[in-house]
């Protein structure tokens, strides 16, 4: 048998000095905020920034000078690095968001930072329609950098070791190398999100001024809308979400936004190319587009059963645009949480948990199970029938399309069917721990498990200022995980282990 | 021997991970620290004054296609005796409503003339006859006012989106905005649970308005404390990113 190694003081200054590296992106990204509240003699908030991004700087220098080290890094120890980076990101970022003075506790604050980077997009903030711009500012900042991943926003400014990085890439849950080499792939993934942050907001600033904004006021709305919809987070200026616009045409446009969002990078790239054939045949949009027409289907009849609404605008505006909300794992909503359990009957609300459920598409910003894994899921069932209804010796080969023909393995079903219900435990931890507090339904329950464990953040009222540390606990470790895909979490549980009990090298 | 040495390994990773679990109680006594000591303002004198009371105390539920007894009998208590001696009082006969009791059976109200109170917030969007409001009527907007300076928090905002005809929007002085309670508004008007001009909205189109509180507005007390240890991180993390940079030159 073969003994586990305990990790020594080395590989521990390695892991240091690359959540240094992170910290210092978060600690820079705090100086956005601080200048925004400068500028608008946001005096208590600017403190609390530079408080925060001063305590990051310091810790990355500290890590600089001390841990340094030309050691290559492992496999395990990017996954360690990476689910450390997730959970001491928030840890930072909850600094400034506390001193605020919005949150019920330091846990509460944790929760908006981590439901911020994970873009889960569900908030316990309060008062946030009288919140400084600046404090909203870095909410939605945390979410396109969360999006884009912390890693890939490290590795696109400060580009170096491309060798190394390679391991923390594909450790953030990006099974998908876009190009070849992993540094172009951070700077393609960023150029992508530049033009879009160009063409997006200028969009959603016209419809904006056609909605009745003043110009300053448009520009601020159109920037954190974008922020929030390109990087599938779905938090908003104001606690009424998109129903504060009235306006179909932002509607529409913040939709192709939270489409592109949760678009793979890949399939960026093919369009990019000017190959739409690629994105058209490729597994996951297909998957998304059956699930999401049956799921629709599954939405319009739950809706006019329950007489929720008559017209085909509403049945549009309200139900099609939760349902892309839902399924780009972004969580804007057109509806207040409550009209889901009170107003919407039992079948619509349950085609919602469906999208959720699925999410958007591996190596893109969105959550969830993921259509890839969906379309694995079903494509070995599929190969598992048509092996048993043809003659024994007959040779079953199943192939799907995914960047180029590919056969579907033993091994690839079974990591898609092992994720898949690794997600499945995580929705009924968070449906037991709601129900434990007796206060809510079941379906409210499962309605916010889903929601928080895919990282989506379409709520049915559970999540709250008000909600109990318990649940508030249980709900970060469902975003945690969900947000690494369970991998570089369990990585890190194995870490621990091996510290705990492993056998010192020699 | 082997165990002895075994021992002495372990200390750097003990002391690295103690050390790491040091920082980060230090950081989270610290920023407790710092937050409790923001000071206060006194908010009481923020109470909005002339409020009706709502109609109903409780906030019942219903569930479409699910459980609609409720609908009924919300109807029934707001149309009811106590309903009509509102109406000879010169409200309209649902009572005073609050966003809340709106949201937790949208259709009771369906169709219904209401009365409500709330705080005008963002922006008005000016459309061809009038402009869409937010208006809230969550304890921000009616008792505490906007949570600066104190520390009365009371949740979420909640409100109802309010279309205002031209006259209406017109004398709304000032939505409430950062550090700003906006003009607080006795409306009368009716609900819609999926209004068609709005895309299945639920609104409240206003047919009257009263100011029951004009815009408020608050200076922040400054933190000094937070200030000056702001300075003195920022200070800190400037020599240590030198120190950093010389370290790793040698």
């Amino acid at each position: 048998m073969t003994a586990i190694l305990r990790p020594d003081a080395t590989d521990l200054k390695l892991i240091g000095y690359y959540l240094g590296k992170v910290l210092l992106g978060l600690g820079l990204l705090q100086l956005i905020p601080l200048v925004t509240a400068l500028a608008l003699r946001e005096w208590n908030s600017a403190s609390s920034f530079a408080i925060g991004a001063a305590i990051a700087i310091i810790a990355w220098a500290v890590s600089d000078a001390r841990l340094a080290s030309r050691q290559p890094l492992t496999w395990a120890h990017g996954m360690v690095i990476v689910a450390l980076a997730w959970l001491l990101g928030p840890i930072v970022a909850a600094v400034p968001m506390y001193l605020s003075g919005r949150f019920t506790d330091p846990v509460h604050a944790l929760f908006e930072a981590m439901s911020a980077l994970t873009t889960t997009g569900m908030s316990v903030i309060h008062d946030l329609d009288h919140t400084p711009v600046s404090e909203d500012l870095f909410r939605h900042l945390l979410q396109i950098t969360g999006g884009l991943g912390i890693i890939i926003v490290v590795l696109s400014v400060f580009a170096a070791g491309g060798a190394r990085m390679t391991t923390l890439y594909v450790s953030e849950a990006r099974d998908e190398r876009v190009l070849p080499n992993i540094i172009r792939t951070a700077r393609f993934i960023f150029q992508v999100a530049t033009t879009l942050f160009v063409v997006g907001t200028t969009a959603l600033f016209i419809a904006l001024i056609a909605t009745g904004f003043s110009p300053g006021r448009a520009v601020y709305h159109a920037v954190n809308l974008f922020f929030s919809s390109f990087s599938t987070g779905g938090f908003s200026v104001m606690q009424s979400s998109m129903i504060y616009y009235h306006s179909a045409a932002v509607e529409f446009i913040v939709a192709l936004i939270m489409i592109a969002g949760t678009l793979s990078f890949g399939l960026h790239l093919a369009l990019w190319r000017g190959n739409p054939r690629d994105v058209l045949r490729h597994l996951e949009t297909r998957t998304l587009a059956v699930t999401t027409s049956i799921l629709f289907l599954l939405l319009c009849i739950g809706l006019v059963r329950a007489g929720s609404y008559d017209t085909l605008e509403a049945l549009l505006r309200k139900g099609l645009f939760t349902l892309v909300s839902a399924a780009s794992s972004t969580g804007h909503q057109v509806n207040v949480g409550d009209t889901y359990l009170y107003d919407w009957g039992l079948l619509a609300p349950a085609a919602i948990v469906g999208a959720m459920a699925i999410g958007g598409m591996a190596s893109s910003t969105a959550g969830g199970i993921k259509a890839m894994r969906v379309g694995v899921t079903f494509k070995s069932l599929t190969h598992e029938i048509r092996r048993i209804l043809l003659p024994e010796a007959a040779l079953v080969v199943t192939t799907y399309h995914a960047g180029r023909r590919q056969v579907l393995r033993d091994e690839s079903a079974r990591a898609a069917t092992t994720v898949l219900l690794l997600f499945i435990a995580s929705y009924l931890l968070g449906i037991l721990a709601a129900l434990a507090y007796g206060e809510l339904d079941l379906t409210q329950a499962i309605f916010e498990s889903v929601s928080v464990g895919s990282n989506i953040g379409v709520s049915i009222g559970v999540v709250n200022p008000g909600m109990p540390d318990g649940l508030v606990l249980v709900y970060l470790l469902q975003m945690w995980v969900g947000r690494l895909e369970f991998v570089a979490a369990f990585a890190l549980l194995g870490y621990l282990f091996s510290l705990a009990r492993g056998r010192a090298s020699t | 021997m082997n165990g002895r040495r075994a021992q002495h390994r372990r200390a750097p990773t003990r002391q690295l991970l103690l050390g790491v679990v040091v920082v980060l109680a230090a950081l989270l006594g610290g920023v407790i620290w710092l937050e409790a000591l923001h000071p206060q303002l006194d908010a009481t004198g923020n109470v909005v004054e002339g409020a009706p009371p709502l109609a109903l105390d409780e906030q019942p539920t219903c569930r479409r296609f699910v459980d609609e007894t409720p609908i009924v009998d919300i109807r029934e208590r707001l149309e009811s005796e106590a309903g009509r001696a509102r109406i000879r009082e010169g409200f309209p006969s649902g009572g005073r409503v609050s966003s809340t009791q709106v949201f937790l059976c949208p259709s009771a109200y369906d169709g219904m003339e209401v009365t409500y109170v709330g705080e005008v917030v963002g922006e008005l969007l000016r459309r061809r006859g009038g402009a869409w409001a937010q208006v809230n009527d969550d304890d921000y907007a009616l008792r505490t006012g906007p949570l600066v300076g104190h520390r009365e928090r009371a949740g979420f905002n909640t409100g109802l989106s309010v279309w205002l005809p031209e006259q209406l929007a017109e004398r709304v002085e000032q939505p409430g905005r950062p550090a700003l309670r906006g003009d607080v508004v006795l409306l009368r008007g009716t609900i819609l649970r999926a209004d068609p001009d709005d895309g299945g909205g639920l609104t409240l189109r206003a047919t009257q308005l009263e100011t029951l509180a004009p815009p408020l507005a608050i200076d922040p007390p400054l933190h000094v404390l937070q200030i000056v240890v702001a300075a003195v991180l920022s200070v800190v993390a400037l020599g240590t990113t030198l120190w950093a940079r010389r370290v790793r030159r040698r």
